[in-house]
């Protein structure tokens, strides 16, 4: 695997600048577009349990805030890049904009591993993070999310901090905060859910069975295990899912032919969303290699991991079968295996569009929050179906009508949307 | 039956199909009925007489059984549901659910586009099938879907689907399952959103005629046959009928015929003074666990005031002591019917005939059918048409007929009470405990707090298994007090045999209300009404001698030395209970 050689920045710019030559955008917007409009870097020095003291790295950036407050979660990650960070902000803004939530594009992260990080050394960096731009985030101004390895706690830590150094309330400051702190019912569960409501759509489209397909799912943290759910309430078979495993620091696939048991796997899984490969094995799963998940004999493919994890170097793997791709994480493909897809005829429902389930919530809690009343979860989750199901509808519209692939169709109309918001503000 | 593929599923790009399914479940009895009905009329379509109305299903979407299951899942439901806790207790744990994400967008995409209000009904795998009695123990709510915002209307929505769902373990219905031996958890529910047939007047909904059918007849009237069938016909939402209240009874086969009254201020006072329908205004009360929280009744003269009621009724000329058709003067109105049933100023009575032989020929079946009727200006020709929107369709438990006669003569002393109008067939000698509404104290005020009373009793006896013989005056199972002793199926489920009596203060027709009777007859329950005077049909002082078990203000629960023999003869419509 060619990790090295894999910058997920420059891959948003060339996605960006197709787009751009297909949209004939002006050579303005497409300089403000194809860079973040900010970008902070900053240390976080944090006394550490055994008495040291260690710095760590974090970043803020804000891709473009056209259409509305930014908005982007914070990841913590031992292998954290600007250029991702870069990247992950400008997905951000098409993710915003596709699924038409008044909302610009921004990311942050901090380098560090929170497996190796006691609760206090996180909760300090939390706060060291919020300490370093509290004047340039906020909740009309970039507005934080949970995001890789950060949580309901992470956030709370942050708004708290937010709070303490503005001396005010301000629950909309951050979003992902557990329900009752001034969290949405239905956020943890929007991404995946989001996910598949999506792929309801993609395959009601291809007039396909719901309940006669079968899906492989890389990944089994928060967004997989929401997604296997619903498709399963659907009447969808999974047979295959691959996780991290902390311990041997590779992924495994775990494989039932008969399809998953969720409850089974959520039962042996750690809070990172590692499953116990030995308790897997009692239960009759088949332990295979992290990657078998794309080349299993199934109709679904649901990459809802990592970036960069479907390549050229094992694109060819994907089995004839494979009928729809819906990309739950950010950037999975690569633009070349992106190529093969699209010459094999695979249905792909793009990233930002297929995972926008989570930003939309996020946006619907910051709402509940301005108005300090809350939503029941019947009233998220429907409102949430139906920006989905509506997205999705104008993406593959404007696909069909033009004869677009997915994924270009749903850049066109989110960087029309933004780009048409610059030019109305009179920035370009 | 099971719902396969995608042919029916909900679209929310093309709503254009009478029914269509969320889930992939079965769609429960009701529903299926429906459906099955959906064909049969597709295929009449090109027959239908010129004297006849359009039919059709109002259309319908149907949550199936899937869902439930998911929602009791996903919310954990069962410890609550099956924890014997009282029913509003189990019906707000119901209300703080969530519904399956799964469905959720499709509902607020169905509210965002109904546009008329909208009747959330049961329909279970075990209700309306006729081996089980199971209709009516389920809620359904109606909904006037006409509040502020989709919001509003999304929300009232899903609180009528959990209402119905934890209607399911509500008392009544676990008391069910336990008479019919049988677990609350075997059951699943799936539920109808469907539209209701009716127009609007003012702040009210309701349909101009709403009404049951049925191809069989219990109480056959004078020169009518069990096989003749009965139909029932009401002003307003057809809570009135399935409830066992007030309505218009006639036979197809003669519906010029008056029923079998006394006289003219008989007929006007056992016909039907009020109605129920949708309130279409402000909504003064939350209540999101009762049935009726957006149900109205009234009194008739609103319908007039509404300007519906001419084709309805005839009017009483004093001077003459005689009925008139329609409204041409002032006077009491009688909701007979009349320019309808004797002027056939609607061709109802032709259409309904017709409808009950299609469901009879394709049940191979007895059957009962529920109906309502709405008017709408024709456009081209500037006068009304009417719609008959079909509600449901179940097949009917028809009385087994003996030939033997089993009622022979017997000495007066003998007797401890006589009939000549009953259901049911046989001879029954394993009861001992009679309960009895004293006739003294008798009044129609205190019949809610008989039901209550009654019910405590019937608990006791269900729990020590002995079956008892239950006397009381009016009409057992009305929702109406004034016409009867408003008692629920579960709170008289230890009867073996019910005589229904009437007394001077009290004598409608006797029961009639479909889901009650058909819960008699599935449990081979004796019935025997009595329309003569009470004093002298049933021997009370023989009953006041024996030892009493439980008494209250206004029920007798007494046990006898031995066994009373309660025999009767449905083919001679007679019965005969012997001391």
């Amino acid at each position: 695997m060619d990790t090295k050689a894999f910058n997920p920045f420059r891959m948003a710019q060339e996605q960006f600048d197709k787009v751009a030559d297909i949209l004939n955008l002006d050579q303005g917007s497409r300089e403000l577009l194809r860079n973040p409009m900010r970008e902070y870097h900053f240390s976080i020095p944090v006394r550490m349990d055994d008495g040291t003291t260690k710095v760590f790295k974090g970043f803020r950036v804000q891709h473009n805030d056209a259409r509305g407050p930014a908005k982007g979660g914070i990841r913590f990650h031992p292998h954290e890049t600007i250029d991702t960070v870069k990247a992950l902000s400008t997905w951000m803004t098409w993710k915003c904009s596709v699924v038409d939530i008044p909302l610009g594009g921004s990311k942050g992260g901090v380098i560090c591993d929170p497996h190796n990080l006691s609760a206090r050394e996180q909760e300090l960096i939390c706060r060291g993070w919020v300490r370093q731009i509290a004047y340039n985030v906020g909740p009309l101004r970039d507005v934080p999310a949970p995001d890789v390895m950060t949580n309901g706690q992470h956030m709370l830590w942050m708004l708290d901090e937010y709070e303490t150094i503005h001396g005010k309330k301000f629950p909309g400051f951050i979003t992902g905060k557990p329900v009752g702190m001034g969290g949405s019912l239905g956020r943890t569960e929007a991404t995946g859910y989001g996910v598949v409501f999506t792929l309801r759509e993609a395959l009601r489209e291809l007039n396909i069975n719901t309940a006669e397909t079968t899906a492989s799912v890389q990944g089994f943290g928060n967004v997989a295990q929401y997604a296997i759910e619903l498709y399963t309430q659907m009447g969808g078979k999974v047979i295959c899912v691959s996780c991290w495993d902390q311990n041997e620091q590779k992924s495994f696939s775990f494989k039932k032919e008969t399809g998953v048991d969720l409850d089974e796997l959520r039962s042996i899984t750690d809070r990172f969303g590692g499953i116990d490969q030995a308790k897997a094995k009692e239960f009759g799963y088949e332990i295979l290699d992290g990657e078998a998940w794309l080349s299993q004999e199934v109709d679904i493919l649901i990459p809802a991991a990592m970036e960069n994890q479907i390549r050229k170097d094992n694109v060819d793997s994907i089995s004839k079968k494979v009928k729809v791709i819906a990309e739950g994480a950010n950037g999975p493909t690569t633009p070349e295996a992106d190529e093969v897809i699209h010459k094999n005829g695979i249905f792909v429902i793009p990233d930002f569009l297929a995972n926008a389930g989570g930003v939309t919530c996020s946006y619907f809690e910051q709402v509940q929050c301005n108005m300090n009343y809350y939503w029941e979860k019947d009233e998220v989750l429907s409102k949430l179906d139906i920006k989905m199901t509506s997205a999705f509808l104008d993406v593959s519209r404007l696909a069909r009508t033009k004869d677009l692939y997915m994924r270009d169709a749903a850049y066109i109309i989110a960087i029309n949307r933004v780009a048409q918001a610059c030019k109305d503000r009179g920035w370009v | 039956m099971e719902i396969k593929g995608n042919q029916r599923k909900y679209s929310r790009e093309n709503r254009t199909q009478t029914f269509d399914f969320l889930g992939k479940g079965e769609p429960g009895g009701k529903a299926a009925g429906l459906v099955k009905i959906q064909e049969i009329l597709d295929k009449q379509l090109d027959q239908t007489e010129d004297n006849e109305i359009a039919v059709s299903i109002p259309r319908m979407t149907v949550i199936l059984t899937d869902i439930f299951d998911q929602f009791m899942k996903q919310n954990d439901l069962y410890p609550i549901a099956l924890s014997s806790s009282d029913d509003a207790f189990i019906a707000h744990a119901f209300q703080k659910a969530s519904l399956p994400p799964a469905i959720v967008g499709d509902l607020r995409n169905l509210i965002a586009i109904a546009d008329r209000p909208l009747a959330v009904r049961s329909s279970s795998l075990l209700e309306d099938s006729s081996a089980e009695p199971f209709a009516g123990v389920y809620a359904t709510k109606m909904l006037p879907n006409n509040q502020q915002g989709i919001e509003n209307r999304f929300h009232k929505l899903t609180e009528a689907i959990k209402f119905i769902y934890s209607s399911l373990f509500f008392s009544d219905s676990r008391d069910y399952f336990d008479t019919i031996g049988r677990k609350v958890e075997e059951e699943k529910m799936a539920v109808i959103i469907q539209d209701v047939v009716g127009n609007r007047y003012g702040d009210n909904f309701y349909p101009f005629i709403s009404g049951v059918g049925r191809t069989y007849n219990y109480y056959p009237m004078q020169n009518s046959r069990r096989e003749d069938g009965i139909i029932n016909l009401a002003l307003g939402l057809g809570k009135t009928i399935v409830d066992g209240g007030t309505a218009w009874i006639y036979s197809p086969k003669s519906p010029q015929s008056p029923p079998p009254v006394n006289s003219n201020k008989d007929m006007l006072d056992n016909s039907q003074r009020e109605f129920w329908s949708i309130k279409m205004g402000e909504i003064k009360e939350f209540n999101p666990i009762s049935e009726i929280e957006f149900m109205q009744k009234h009194s008739i003269d609103q319908a007039e005031e509404d300007g519906i009621i001419s084709l309805l009724c005839s009017t009483y000329q004093y001077q003459n002591d005689r009925f008139i058709s329609g409204i041409p003067e002032r006077g009491a109105r009688l909701l007979d019917f009349s320019p309808i049933l004797k002027y056939n100023k609607i061709p109802l009575n032709a259409t309904l005939k017709r409808l009950l032989q299609l469901c009879r020929e394709e049940y191979h079946s007895d059957v009962e059918i529920e109906f309502a009727l709405e008017k709408s200006i024709n456009v081209t020709s500037g006068k009304p048409d009417y719609h008959l929107g079909f509600l449901q369709v179940r097949t009917m438990l028809a009385l087994t007929e003996n030939k033997n006669r089993i009622c022979a003569d017997h000495p007066q002393s003998e007797i401890l009470a006589e009939s000549s109008s009953v259901l049911g067939n046989g001879t029954r000698e394993d009861i001992f405990d009679i309960v009895f509404v004293k006739p003294d104290t008798f009044s129609a005020v205190n019949s809610r707090t008989i039901a209550s009373e009654i019910a405590q009793i019937n608990r006791e006896l269900t729990r020590d298994k002995r079956p008892y013989l239950l006397i009381g005056f009016g009409r057992w199972g009305s929702s109406d007090p004034w016409l009867g002793i408003p008692v629920t199926w579960s709170m008289i489920s230890g009867a073996k045999a019910i005589i229904e009596a009437t007394l001077p203060q009290m004598k409608p027709d006797l029961s009639q209300g479909s889901h009650f009777f058909h819960n008699l007859i599935a449990f081979g329950i004796f019935y025997l009404s009595i329309q003569e005077e009470i004093k002298k049909s049933i021997d009370w002082n023989w009953l006041n001698t024996q030892k009493i078990i439980t008494e209250t203000e206004h029920v007798s629960h007494i046990r006898c030395s031995h066994n009373i023999k309660v025999i009767v003869d449905c083919i001679e419509n007679k019965g005969v209970i012997l001391k």
